[in-house]
């Protein structure tokens, strides 16, 4: 029983971080239709300038976050304007394509700028393990978990309550309609990539604390497909549980079926979960569901 | 001045349903053919040929794909994953079977095919980058299969060796052999996807990737033809990948991860979509460009201020196809094929400005 | 037609700004060294013909944190040599590629190394070299792949030209047990410990498993497996099964890139105590301990190492004697990652004697086949870097292994040469 509690409970935190990463891709897509492919990249892009400003510049913690928020949020502007603008109207290939590319360009660029050994990313936490009963939770997981939760929380507020998050719905509604309404659809779009720039940011600095800073970081964006699509693509709270799940499933997974298999389901699991839920409810557990009109 | 198509006239339906039937055209091809038949591997250094045939198998693959992604519109985001099926087919076939290499390379396109099939069945409910998502989660599951089940992958190295290929007496052997075998391979490739496209299979594709509802509405049974699509596709990648396999002499699941798929899509898409000239330009364009990049490079070597010229231009080769990749899809969606159409478009009324 | 051109000058300005401001902020770690590709003029005059030889590596793909201090460390080590002469007065001239861990490029490069005239090629990286298997013996060029590569190779007579001359990933398998059986007897324990065995869900991370479990039936020993699947950032779910449920007494790990430092982390977060925890030769480098949160975190854990390793090692010495003759400060991955630059100077020394030896053998000019025979030579301890002891029959030098433990801010020898349970791995290796 302890054996499970763990893993559940591990999962949980886990999922939590995931639905961290998982929010970002959401974002994008609730407001713009745009599938970031590059949702590893940025993380790990936003990782490696925070790590700049700290450890190579010496900045302290906080101005140097600052000063990562900024950058992103630049970058994401730059991004929106100069890369996908272009793309609209063109087939989804074409924007796939184009978000790998952006990939792909990222980690060269990190590479060539800060080199490949791996650095560490020091978020002034207490290195000591916290203890709940016979788990022991390290402070940048919880940290993780805490900064998930606010910023689903936030985010929802944001697309709920606030006349920018009202502004970025009806875009993502229709965009004619929108603009019909008054609502200047560039400003939303660079809103969007802004946010999805400061959750990368969030995402960069507790996965670079938790295993270093490199571009492995990247191979995160794979983990947030599952997670986002079965949460629901156009679902904030729904990216966030369905990190959750994947998270969850994948440790119990791992704990009770790998000797049994010869290992390695952590990966096969939420690859299968999500080609599940695309056959049967390809919108997720929270998406809205599209209909085709003729 | 280069009046293509004036004075051309056809008698006969069939000089008329001819694959090239402007002169010039036909004239044109039969010289490149003649240059890579007689010329090329006889002027080129092994390493050359080793470029070549990079190219050749990586181009069946691609044609594959653009017919799945470019003339039907379903997006694949797992094309390696086929490639390894039909590699490891032709290898078990090859090393424990001990088929000769021609059944192991049928074999690996048949269960490719198979394997599409399967991997397709997601396409006739889903679309768009559902389906993206879909062969991306097929790609790593069939990844998994094949390192985990140990008699598919051969045990724990997941590599399984694999005889010299031979035709009858002859033996594929050096490098210039190999290049002929891969090259004849490629000709019947590249003619087979032009004939797909110009024949019904095509067109139903193209109203299936066109406007899938009114395909549907006019009688294309969408749902037969996209599961075609994804076996013929895939039937090209496995012979691919067994291609792939006899060339190395052994099959490894390293060379069919996620990097290969999207360097496919990226073959195809730089190439422009649809187009089989379109592809074979893309293929040489992303194959060569690590090589030639890192040519050049080597000349500059004195100028650019980086303590470690090669890590410095292999991380570069990252960014500049990276970049690359955005470059194209901003600037130039349709890829090479567009450039190079717009080159003819050009020499067909010069002197005149349209 | 305009505004196209004008687009495209404006992204192809905007990428050449983009690079050459990564070029400009490049970090300030990287020290200049002079790309090799010609030998640095010797001190002796050299009348003698160049040898060449190739060496591969990865700065870009899967094992990119490898490659980089691994040939620098080659580099720096054939600098030396050739300054000091050479071998028998011939410099080596080192004709480098880098693939990216990426099979094609790695055809590519053996292409163009074969093209150059070399007679030995380092074949970094497992699935290339089992790409070049056949093209190594067909063309007669020795194909070097110490601490990767097909450990079955270690068998001359079945793979001429592939010398693996490290201890396999077999070897180290039987050699981990054998120190862990040891430590338990040392340490006055009853009976048999329990071992966990932590690896990567990968084909070399799977390469141990028949040896452990042969080893696990004649001892009698419990040898439970765990996978971790790539990139092997998260293994919380094992590490979890193997403190709490399995409960292991002693835990032998067999990782790369990432998962050794995430799986230092993860075991003393569990409070699992790190001196009972050895790691196969890819987990045990200054880079994991560093990555995983520094020294102090990392206290105890033991590695093991196919080469010795060490700061303070004589052949550094010199190479920091020749890096100030020439007014230049030595480069600081020497420190930093010391164990993988250890590992390129000890495959240069290696190199170098079997040209020796090849020379003595067979006289000039050197070709593949008379380095066939030098590597077979080669028996004994070389420039007190490695020991090997290698033979037409036997490509891997014996498997022999140090055990270096991380104590006080460095890595410590904690076990001198040794090999555990050869007839084991033999018995595998010549099936």
């Amino acid at each position: 029983m302890d054996f499970f509690l763990s893993l559940l409970v591990k999962g949980l935190i886990l999922g939590a971080i995931y639905g961290l990463v998982a929010l970002g891709f959401v974002i994008i897509y609730k407001a713009t239709s745009v599938i970031n492919f590059a949702v590893g990249e940025l993380l790990m892009f936003a990782a490696f300038l925070a790590v700049a400003m700290t450890a190579i510049y010496g900045l302290p913690l906080a101005a140097g976050i600052g000063i990562t928020l900024a950058l992103m949020v630049l970058f994401g502007f730059v991004l929106e304007r100069g890369v996908l603008r272009p793309m609209i109207g063109r087939p989804v290939v074409g924007m796939i394509m184009a978000t790998l590319g952006l990939g792909i360009f990222l980690r060269g660029f990190v590479s060539i700028t800060w080199g490949v050994q791996t650095r560490n990313m020091d978020l002034l936490l207490p290195t000591k393990p916290l203890q709940l009963g016979s788990i022991s939770v390290g402070a940048v997981d919880l940290a993780g978990v805490g900064i998930a939760l606010f910023l689903a929380a936030a985010f929802a507020y944001l697309f709920q309550r606030s006349r920018v998050g009202i502004a970025l719905r009806a875009v993502a509604d229709d965009q004619q309609a929108a603009m019909a309404m008054g609502i200047r659809v560039s400003t939303v779009f660079a809103v969007s990539w802004a946010l999805a720039g400061l959750t990368a940011v969030a995402g960069g600095l507790i996965w670079g604390a938790k295993i270093g800073v490199d571009q492995y970081l990247a191979l995160l964006g794979l983990k947030v497909f599952p997670a986002a699509i079965l949460g629901g693509l156009d679902s904030l709270a729904g990216a966030v549980i369905g990190g959750l799940v994947v998270g969850v499933t994948e440790n119990l997974a791992a704990g009770y079926l790998d000797p049994h298999v010869g290992g390695g389901l952590k990966d096969f699991v939420p690859f299968v979960l999500m080609l599940v839920v695309l056959m049967v409810r390809p919108y997720g557990l929270f998406g809205r569901e599209i209909i085709e009109r003729v | 001045m280069i009046n293509r198509e004036c004075g051309v006239f056809k008698t006969t339906y069939q000089a008329d349903m001819a694959l090239y039937t402007v002169p010039l055209a036909r004239i044109t091809v039969w010289a490149f053919l003649a240059f890579f038949v007689f010329v090329l591997p006889f002027v080129v250094d092994t390493q050359r040929l080793v470029w070549a045939n990079l190219v050749g198998i990586h181009l069946i693959a691609a044609l594959g794909l653009n017919i799945l992604v470019g003339l039907c519109g379903q997006i694949s985001v797992g094309h390696a994953a086929f490639m390894a099926v039909g590699g490891y087919t032709a290898a078990i076939m090859s090393s424990r079977a001990d088929m000769p290499f021609w059944i192991g390379l049928v074999a690996g396109g048949v269960f490719a095919s198979v394997y599409g099939l399967l991997v397709g069945l997601p396409s006739v409910r889903i679309k768009g980058f559902y389906l993206a998502f879909a062969t991306l989660a097929a790609q790593f599951i069939t990844e998994w299969t094949i390192t985990h089940v140990k008699w598919i992958g051969g045990g724990f190295q997941s590599s399984i060796i694999v005889p010299r290929p031979s035709l009858g007496p002859l033996t594929i052997d050096t490098e210039r052999e190999k290049y002929f075998l891969i090259l004849a391979l490629v000709i019947v490739a590249v003619v087979a996807a032009l004939n797909i496209a110009r024949s019904r299979l095509g067109r139903a594709f193209v109203a299936i990737r066109d406007r899938d509802v009114a395909a549907e509405l006019i009688g294309v049974d969408i749902a037969r033809y996209k599961l075609l699509a994804f076996m013929i596709s895939s039937f090209y990648a496995g012979v691919a990948g067994a291609l792939w396999v006899y060339y190395l002499g052994n099959a490894n699941i390293e060379a069919f991860r996620i990097v290969e798929s999207i360097a496919f899509l990226a073959m195809i898409i730089i190439g422009g979509l649809g187009s089989v000239l379109g592809t074979i330009y893309g293929t040489a364009f992303v194959v060569l460009l690590p090589f030639i990049l890192e040519e050049i490079l080597q000349t500059f070597k004195g100028v650019i201020p980086v303590s470690d010229i090669h890590s410095f231009v292999a991380h570069l080769r990252f960014a500049v196809y990276g970049g690359l990749i955005v470059l194209f899809l901003m600037v130039e969606p349709e890829g090479l094929n567009r450039l190079w159409r717009n080159v003819k478009d050009y020499f067909r009324v010069w002197p005149f400005p349209y | 037609m305009a505004l196209k051109i004008a687009k495209v000058l404006w992204a192809a300005l905007a990428l050449s700004l983009l690079t050459t401001l990564a070029i400009a902020c490049q970090a300030e770690e990287e020290k200049a060294t002079p790309a090799a590709r010609t030998p640095v003029a010797a001190q002796t005059p050299v009348t003698k013909e160049p040898v060449k030889v190739g060496f591969m590596y990865d700065a870009t793909g899967a094992t990119q944190l490898i490659g980089p201090p691994y040939k620098a460390g080659f580099e720096d080590a054939i600098k030396l040599i050739n300054k000091k002469g050479g071998v028998e007065g011939h410099p080596i001239e080192v004709i480098f590629c880098e693939h990216g861990y990426e099979v094609p490029k790695g055809v590519e490069c053996y292409e163009r190394m074969k093209a150059e005239g070399v007679v030995i090629i380092n074949t970094y990286g497992t699935p290339i070299t089992q790409a070049l298997v056949e093209r190594c013996v067909a063309d007669k060029i020795v194909c070097n792949h110490p601490g990767y590569g097909i450990a079955a190779a270690a068998n001359g007579e079945k793979f001429p030209y592939n010398f693996p001359t490290a201890a396999s990933y077999w070897s180290q398998g039987g050699a981990a047990v054998q120190f862990v059986l040891e430590q338990w007897q040392k340490a006055g324990k009853p009976g048999k410990p329990k071992i966990a065995y932590l690896y990567y869900d990968n084909p070399a991370g799977r390469e141990p498993l028949d040896v452990l479990r042969a080893i696990a039936q004649r001892e009698g020993l419990e040898i439970r497996e765990f996978a971790v699947p790539a990139p092997g950032v998260e293994m919380s779910a094992q590490v979890t099964d193997i403190v709490q449920r399995f409960k292991a007494d002693w835990v032998i790990t067999h990782l790369f890139g990432r998962s050794p430092s995430v799986s230092i982390k993860a075991f003393k977060d569990a409070g699992f105590p790190l001196d009972r925890v050895i790691s196969l030769v890819w987990g045990s480098a200054d880079a994991d301990v560093i990555a995983a949160g520094g020294w102090s975190v990392a206290e105890g854990y033991y590695g093991l190492q196919f080469t010795a390793i060490g700061t303070d090692h004589p052949v550094l010495n010199e190479i920091r004697q020749m890096y100030r003759a020439e007014g230049q400060s030595p480069p600081k991955v020497m420190e930093e990652s010391n164990v993988y630059y250890m590992r390129g100077v000890a495959q240069a020394f290696l190199w170098a004697e079997a040209i020796r030896q090849a020379l003595g053998l067979a006289g000039e000019p050197v070709t593949g086949e008379k380095m066939k025979r030098g590597m077979e030579n080669i028996k004994g301890d070389i420039a007190g870097l490695v020991r090997l002891e290698l033979s037409p029959r036997d490509h891997e030098g014996g498997g022999y292994l140090q055990v270096w433990q991380a104590k006080g801010g460095k890595w410590v020898l904690a076990k001198d040469w040794f090999r555990g349970y050869r007839d084991i791995v033999e018995s595998l290796v010549y099936k």
